[in-house]
């Protein structure tokens, strides 16, 4: 089932979405709306966001140009650049596979530093301080960073934009109740980046603390059914609290129900140790589909300029099952535990980018690589669209920095220089800026094509060391 | 709201049981809850072994080869090696152990020599020499049992191993089972042999392997002997389950004296679990030894079967030759109360047609008063419980906050702690939260973490070992890698919003503070409805609750982390620190509910003298009085009855007309030794209070009756006027007792217990002593009472004599062991319980009847050493 989010002047949602007329008056009579809306009036504005998705393209497939897995990006290929060569490197840290320190590289050029940030700003944030150094219209998310992923071990496996002492820029929102709540709840309306942080992680807490009362009252409870009955009062107690502390309490007048609550995996039940869980098809691609319509609405609606979008993590591991279709076709019938005879994360698709081999078929990698870049192209399209059409005639794909790009150029962890090079990367043209239309070899470093693309959009400061010469990769400008 | 010890339903399925044909099936002798497999070798000449556990989708083996295989008479002689197993995975098998946690694979058999090795493989699960599930073997001279758990290798290594020299050729039985907590032991013939920690769960147990007997699926570990039974279960089955199994003998059907014996355990059981609690409901109110109606007693063996007036009342085998039936059956009895339900009737009738076997001394209608068994209340803790564990596990005093947001605990027989009655409102959800949160802020998180672990990093690896250690600690025992993962993503949500180490630690423990492992004191409920060890875990807990009413301390865990908790070393330990006495000034406090010192309005104008100071100062003084008695002068608890000492502020003094040092303006101790009236508990302002401005007799009666004789009488017959008479001039309360004592409606059971208040007859309603009443009547404190099961009054002739016979009274201390006992335990006690207080009571008595005696006994007795279980409803 597809949930789709239509237009902000289409507002009457599906699948329990409902966004009221009242919010939308609301936020385009307020005064911060009146500003954004000058702003747009006067010409578009200057957006970059990053979309991120896990496991990559292996290089020798992006040879194929859009005959083999980067299909689905055809019907976009004038509006993007994609460049092929892209070279990460520099950000190997010994002894780490890509799954993080390429994951960590992509939008920053630089090696994590540490467990949880990145080693130096990513090129959207870099773009906003440029843009915005005093700070956004009142009223805007600063930044927004969403996502549907499950590996989450490490922080850069699925966030994808950071400040420039290497944190995090914004809380990561991965229900999509959550991304309307940061976006269109009252919270986002005041602008209190700090009260929604902790909401965002007492609502973690709370999470934790439903499970374990589940799990006493479920089937594997040790409890005895008197005992079971007691637990489950005392659940359905936090229930109720739950929805007095969260749900709706401060949101605008007027304002519908949230979108429904989340069905995939959060949390610390996302990622069991590793050890991967098992994913049927439709279930992903309709909450990440939702995600992302409300990611496009949020920017459609001027409420988000800048951040990043995930679809699934860096290393991901999800034992996929599910018939994958692609223009009326069957590309392949996903069973990765099936496929690989085994369970755990033996049995997940991250295994196919390791089995990765040139002289072979690679037929799973193959369909899973193409419906990563079918759902990556889900959300570019929505920027695509007549809704997103702008002032200067142009849609906000067009006229957005908009960078696509991966954790690797090969699965297999034995080499660290083909894992780090040519990993994808596609670009949008930020509104005339750079070329689109083609597919380019630029067989260059990622710091280099970033800073290039950076020094478009008017950045003084480069990414990377200050003593490093900068390699100009002139051929993606205009 | 409906009872929770709905009478009749128990009734109801105690007769179900027993009327279900007892000698049906070999079933009955075997342990068969949780049997998944079960090979009894009867399919002799066939190459196919039938699995007769009974359950959906049998686990049949297929002898690939006849000829190297005899069968001889339901056994499996194993003369060559042998390719015996399954044609599938046993998935059932695989999924039912893996739910559960537990596995005991039973075997019996006769080793060809004892120098088979490898081990050679008797009954397993596995692939080949590497990767296993379960292999229980022979290696030489013993039993070997490889388990894989997500901690072990895949070989199942480190493996448990069964002495040397312990398995001989000689026909054996052997079980091996592993509880979920790890606890892995082996029984030979009954006697456990071996016990080891096996640590982790089966969640990596592998789903394509095959269930073979007598090799190794790859073959090349053959075990050649005679295999007689061999059972697998999905629960561990605990020491008496093994018993019953090894006893059942290697065919599994039972011999005659075992049919015998079962026959009289099950009329035993029958009278007791659903006779004696009829007869003491239903009849004792006028047929015990003090009232025998008619002249008939059926309260002992003896009476009851010497009959009434009418001579006898039971014909053993004939019930429609006994009075006793035809009087129920016809609803003539009970008189002037309900008939006896068709359940009732049934077990009546049925016991005896079936012989009227008795089994007990003398019925006494006390242990029947809240059923026959427990029901198992998961116990949340306390107001005062989770102050205390705060303070033990974080070092944080959260008492003003908590007594402040957490709602009352509130009063279910007789005390604030009775686990069924321990509800959660809305308001304790948001004050955990609120509570949660002030302790993490008054915490300082950093150092309190690294106590536990030196790792900081959010890897999976860092973030996992701080969070199994920290939650080991703060959840008082091991957590699974279920835990570690949900808390695990409080972590990672903190560190995608650029928090750092110490902000997600302060979450993950906000969170683990609203925890049900923290809220509840979680145990293992679930099994096969026996008795089950508890573990060393538990132990812990129940016994720093028990006796400090906090959670366990650091020796206990550690005691608890190498698996050799000793209880009665460690009850010692704890028994000196000070938190013993205020867990038991809480048993004192809630057992007289002083509590209600602080609510009690007296009439002002006929107790000019009240005020709340006073009210406080009683409180106090009971308290100080029970701590002087119990630890200072460790005294037997019976000693509070009628110790001649007290402690009083100079009000107080003055209003009970004590004599205070000039200057004195603090509580001081006084000897009472020479004050009529005054000494022990009784004659006590917050106790003698219970009677209320009237100070009624039938209060302070009910009041001796229940909380130190255990006397059971039922409410009022319908339409009988309770209102309370007035005294006045030529009428005091004893002659208002007298006259409902005369009244034959009210006089069977106002007999009983309202002359335990006559001692008391010169203290007014708000205690103060007096020789007249207020309209001048003259008071008396003599008297006579009757102490329960007995038929003959004792008299006393003051209020001194009467503290000294309810002080020298076994039925008062053993009154004293059952209320500390129904506090310890959070739940009152049941009749399964009986025999077991019975000990508690005779150690206690045996090593002085003090609280520290019976403290020791109470938590090294089967009721906190053990867990009864129930079986699971779905």
């Amino acid at each position: 089932m597809t949930i789709h989010i239509p237009r902000r002047t289409a507002l009457k949602g599906l699948g329990g979405i409902a966004i009221s007329l009242p919010l939308l008056e609301e936020m385009t009579a307020s005064a911060a709306m009146t500003a954004a809306a000058k702003e747009v009036a006067k010409d578009v504005p200057v957006r970059a966001f990053n979309v991120f998705f896990g496991l990559g393209i292996p290089a020798p497939l992006q040879t194929e140009g859009f005959d083999g897995v980067m299909e689905p990006l055809k019907p976009l290929q004038d509006k993007l650049l994609i460049m092929r060569g892209v070279d990460h490197v520099r950000a190997d840290e010994s002894g780490i596979n890509a799954h993080f320190d390429g994951a960590s590289a992509a939008f920053t050029a630089e090696p994590p530093d540490g467990e949880a940030k990145a080693g130096g700003p990513s090129i959207d944030q870099v773009v906003r301080q440029t843009h915005y150094a005093t700070g956004l219209p009142k009223g805007m998310v600063s930044t927004l960073n969403a996502g549907t992923f499950f590996r989450r071990s490490r922080v850069s496996r699925y966030v994808h934009s950071y400040n420039s002492d290497g944190t995090v820029a914004a809380t990561m929102q991965e229900r999509p109740r959550e991304v309307f709540d940061r976006v269109f709840g009252s919270l986002a309306l005041s602008g209190d980046d700090k009260d929604a942080r902790r909401r965002r992680i007492k609502r973690s807490v709370l999470d934790s603390v439903v499970d374990q009362y589940r799990f006493y009252t479920g089937e594997q409870s040790p409890l005895s059914a008197a005992s079971r009955t007691r637990v489950a009062d005392h659940l359905e107690r936090i229930r109720e609290f739950e929805q007095r502390a969260f749900e709706m309490k401060d949101s605008p007048k007027g304002t519908a129900a949230l979108p429904p609550r989340s069905k995939l995996a959060h949390g610390g039940a996302a990622d069991p140790g590793g050890q991967g869980i098992d994913m049927p098809l439709e279930d992903l691609r309709t909450e990440w589909r939702l995600l992302a319509d409300l990611y496009a609405l949020a920017v459609q609606t001027d409420r988000v300029r800048f951040g990043a979008l995930t679809f699934l993590a860096a290393g991901e591991r999800l034992r996929i099952k599910g018939d994958y279709k692609y223009d009326g076709r069957l590309i392949y019938s996903f069973d990765d535990a099936k496929d690989l005879n085994a369970s755990g994360d033996a049995g997940c698709s991250h295994e196919w980018w390791h089995k990765f081999n040139e002289k072979k078929k690679n037929e799973q990698l193959r369909a899973h690589a193409h419906m990563k870049l079918q759902e990556v192209a889900y959300f570019l399209g929505k920027l695509a669209d007549k809704d997103s059409v702008e002032a200067n005639g142009k849609t906000i794909l067009e006229n957005s920095m908009i960078t696509v790009s991966t954790e690797s150029g090969d699965g297999r962890h034995n080499d660290v220089k083909r894992e780090l090079s040519g990993v994808f990367h596609a670009i949008s043209g930020a509104n005339g800026r750079f070329k689109t239309g083609q597919i380019q070899d630029v067989n260059s470093e990622g710091i280099d094509v970033y800073n290039t693309m950076l020094t478009a959009m008017g950045a003084k400061k480069p990414l990377g060391p200050k003593d490093r010469d900068f390699q100009s990769v002139d051929s993606i400008r205009v | 709201m409906e009872s929770i010890f709905n009478f009749n339903r128990l009734l109801a399925a105690i007769v179900l049981f027993l009327l279900t044909p007892i000698l049906a099936s070999a079933d009955e002798y075997r342990a068969t809850n949780g049997l998944q497999v079960f090979y009894d070798f009867s399919d002799t000449g066939r190459s196919v072994i039938k699995d007769r556990s009974g359950a959906a989708g049998p686990i049949d083996l297929k002898i690939e080869d006849p000829n190297t295989v005899q069968y001889r008479n339901g056994r499996l002689q194993i003369i060559k090696p042998s390719i015996i197993r399954s044609e599938k995975p046993p998935t059932r098998l695989i999924d039912a152990v893996r739910v559960s946690g537990e596995i005991s694979i039973e075997a019996w058999i006769e080793a060809k020599d004892t120098k088979q090795d490898g081990p050679a493989r008797i009954v397993t699960l596995s692939k080949n020499s590497n990767e296993r599930n379960f292999t229980l073997g022979q290696d030489g001279d013993k039993v070997e049992v490889r388990l894989r758990t997500n901690k072990t290798s895949t070989n199942g290594i480190p493996s448990v191993v069964a002495p040397g020299k312990s398995l001989t050729t000689k026909l054996t039985h052997v079980v091996y089972t592993r509880q979920q907590d790890g606890k892995a032991r082996i029984y030979q013939d009954s006697k456990q042999v071996v016990e080891k920690h096996v640590a982790g769960d089966f969640s990596n147990w592998d789903k394509s392997l095959k269930l073979s007997l007598a090799d190794e699926h790859s073959q090349g570990r053959s075990w050649l002997g005679t295999l007689h039974l061999i059972a697998i279960y999905d629960r561990a089955l605990s020491a008496e389950e093994v018993t019953q199994n090894f006893t059942a003998g290697a065919t599994g059907k039972p011999s005659p004296e075992l049919i015998a014996e079962r026959k009289r355990r099950v009329a035993a059981q029958h009278f007791e679990t659903a006779v004696a609690p009829l007869l003491a409901k239903r009849c004792l109110e006028c047929h015990d030894s003090a009232i025998h109606e008619s002249g008939l007693d059926l309260s002992t063996q003896v009476a009851a079967f010497k009959g009434g007036e009418n001579g006898k009342v039971i014909v053993p085998g004939a019930a429609a030759k006994s009075p006793l039936w035809a009087s129920v059956e016809s609803d003539s009895m009970p008189h002037e109360r309900d008939p006896l339900t068709s359940a009732e009737k049934g077990a009546l009738k049925k016991w005896i047609e079936d012989g009227a076997v008795w089994t007990l001394n003398q019925i006494d209608p006390a242990i029947y008063v809240h059923g026959s068994e427990n029901q198992n209340w998961v116990q949340r803790l306390t107001v005062d419980e989770y102050i205390q564990t705060v303070r033990t596990t974080v070092d944080v005093d959260i008492e003003k906050e908590a007594r402040e947001i957490l709602p009352r605990d509130l009063r279910a027989d007789g005390f604030s702690n009775t686990a069924y009655n321990l509800n959660v409102d809305f308001k304790h959800v948001n004050a955990y939260a609120k509570l949660a949160e002030i302790i993490v802020s008054r915490m300082d998180v950093e150092p309190f973490v690294k106590r536990f672990s030196k790792r900081r990093k959010f890897t999976d690896d860092d973030m996992g070992e701080v969070v199994e250690k920290l939650g080991k600690w703060v959840l008082r025992g091991p957590i699974s890698d279920r835990e570690v993962i949900a808390y695990r993503g409080i972590t990672t949500t903190v560190a995608s919003a650029s928090g750092d180490f110490e902000e997600a630690m302060g979450y993950v423990i906000e969170a683990m503070l609203q925890s049900p492992r923290f809220i509840y004191r979680v145990e293992r409920q679930q099994g096969s409805g026996e008795s089950i060890p508890a573990t060393d875990y538990e132990l812990a807990s129940r016994l720093s609750y028990i006796v400090w009413g906090s959670s366990p301390d650091e020796k206990l865990m550690e005691a608890a982390d190498e698996g050799n908790l000793n209880v009665e070393k460690e009850v010692g330990r704890l028994l000196k620190d000070p938190r013993a006495v205020q867990q038991s000034q809480r048993f004192i406090s809630d057992w007289l509910n002083l509590g209600r010192m602080n609510n009690l309005q007296p009439n002002a104008r006929r107790f000019p003298q009240w005020n709340d100071q006073l009210a406080s100062d009683m409180r106090e003084e009971t308290l100080a009085f029970f701590e002087e008695v119990v630890w200072k002068q460790n005294k037997s608890l019976s000693s509070l009855l009628n110790s001649p000492v007290t402690f009083a502020s100079p009000q107080l003094a003055k209003f009970y007309g004590l004599s205070a040092a000039d200057g004195v303006t603090e509580v001081v101790q006084f000897d009472l030794s020479d004050i009529p009236g005054r000494g022990g508990l009784l004659t006590q302002g917050s106790v003698l209070t219970v009677g209320g401005d009237d100070a009624s007799m039938v209060t302070r009666g009910l009041l001796v009756m229940h909380e130190l004789l255990r006397g059971v009488v039922n409410d009022p017959p319908p339409c009988v006027d309770t209102t309370p008479v007035p005294t006045k001039a030529g009428l005091t309360q004893r002659s208002i007792a007298m006259e409902r004592i005369a009244n034959a409606s009210c006089g069977g059971c106002h007999s009983k217990f309202e002359p335990l208040a006559f001692g008391l007859e010169k203290f007014n309603g708000i205690g103060a002593y007096h020789e007249q009443d207020e309209h001048g009547n003259k008071l008396r404190d003599d008297g006579e009472m009757l102490f329960p099961g007995s038929a003959e009054p004792v008299k006393f002739n003051s209020t001194g004599e009467l503290m000294n016979l309810l002080a020298k009274s076994e039925r008062v201390s053993q009154s004293l062991t059952w209320k500390v006992t129904q506090f310890a335990l959070g739940r009152p006690l049941v009749a399964e319980d009986a025999a077991t207080v019975d000990k508690i009571h005779a150690s206690a008595t045996d090593n002085g009847g003090t609280w520290p005696a019976l403290m020791t006994a109470i938590v090294t007795s089967d009721l906190v050493r053990n867990t009864r279980t129930h079986v699971s409803d779905e």
